[in-house]
């Protein structure tokens, strides 16, 4: 019983919360915009708490990470990596509430969000370095010799090496999937047991702690991710 | 504590073997099902006892560089939580195990 139950049959739950979750982020995006398209309007921080504060802190934090692990070319990449963040983060938010479920409780979302980032950290790494962004994967060169006018590196154990580095690369995205996945789903199943079990009380308790994990698994999720397009992006040694 | 460690291990061996055998009555919620319900709470178990040394490995040497050098704690605070997200993940994943095998009892 929640509030996707009347649409149920003609679109599934997971496409209406992602629409809702995507609906939600253009609202916030025109309120800000409203704010700052203003004459002069972008100079000052409003006072306390608003949603354009909110953000410019979110954004401004984002922003020196991405400049941490990405390099000079950071701005191309904040984008995905910005809309990563704000899509799961609201996603995990409308999960809290009682009749509502997060787009992020299903396992389609978090494996689509996690086929995604793997997409443009090989699609970066492969634009930049063509062929050999395989050398990344092929372990330490043993020794070196003058040959065809080049130096080659001989790799002896890449053959190794790359029978294991290439799995552990598709498990990133296992990885990323699972643990955003088993994170929500748990926090659900927890706040579920204890409403049943105590039903006053203790269950805001794990709310709070919902709150916590589901900003927290947002964030790691985006940070993954740019350290994953700085690793592509990095010179292979 | 070495030396009696062997004798504490074949004892406790023997007395969980102890009913197995003595219990012939057994199975009466299904045969094979108890492997399921020891892995799942196996799984979860083993996988929280892992993150939790590893979290309160984390969150002490945290609180140490902390008292040593309070004006650092903004970049402590980043991969103490960096760290603690990343530990926790992999309770999760032996939690999804234990989901899967309680499903199947």
């Amino acid at each position: 019983m929640n509030i996707y139950t009347p649409l149920e049959s003609a679109v599934p739950w997971v496409v209406q919360a992602a629409i809702l979750a995507g609906i939600l982020m253009l609202a916030a995006g025109f309120l800000i915009r409203r704010r700052i398209a203003v004459e002069n309007g972008g100079l000052v921080p409003d006072e306390g708490v608003t949603l354009r504060n909110c953000f410019e802190v979110v954004i401004e934090a984002l922003a020196n990470l991405a400049r941490d692990r990405i390099g000079e070319d950071w701005r191309k990449f904040f984008p995905i990596v910005g809309t990563m963040f704000v899509f799961i983060l609201f996603s995990n938010l409308i999960g809290l509430l009682p009749g509502v479920e997060g787009a992020t409780s299903d396992a389609n979302t978090t494996w689509a969000w996690a086929c995604i980032s793997w997409i443009v950290y090989t699609w970066v790494g492969v634009a930049k370095h063509k062929q050999k962004y395989l050398i990344k994967f092929m372990g330490p060169s043993f020794f070196e010799r003058e040959m065809f006018g080049r130096t080659v590196h001989f790799r002896l154990l890449a053959p190794v090496i790359l029978a294991i580095e290439l799995p552990l690369d598709l498990a990133r995205i296992l990885t990323l999937a699972v643990r955003l996945l088993a994170n929500m789903f748990a926090d659900h199943t927890v706040i579920a047991v204890w409403i049943s079990l105590v039903p006053i009380g203790v269950p805001a308790v794990f709310m709070g702690l919902g709150l916590i994990v589901s900003f927290l698994q947002a964030f790691i999720f985006s940070l993954l991710t740019m350290i994953y397009i700085g690793l592509a992006l990095e010179e292979p040694h | 504590m070495i030396r009696n460690f062997g004798k504490v291990v074949l004892w406790s061996l023997f007395l969980i073997a102890l009913p197995m055998v003595a219990g012939a009555e057994d199975g009466s919620g299904g045969d094979g099902k108890w492997g399921y319900a020891l892995g799942a709470g196996l799984a979860i178990g083993l996988a929280g006892l892992g993150c939790g040394i590893g979290q309160g490995l984390t969150a002490g040497n945290t609180t140490a560089g902390i008292a040593r050098n309070p004006g650092a704690s903004g970049t402590m605070f980043t991969s103490f939580i960096l760290g603690m997200v990343l530990i926790e993940s992999i309770a999760i994943y032996g939690l999804v195990i234990a989901f899967m095998l309680q499903g199947k009892i």
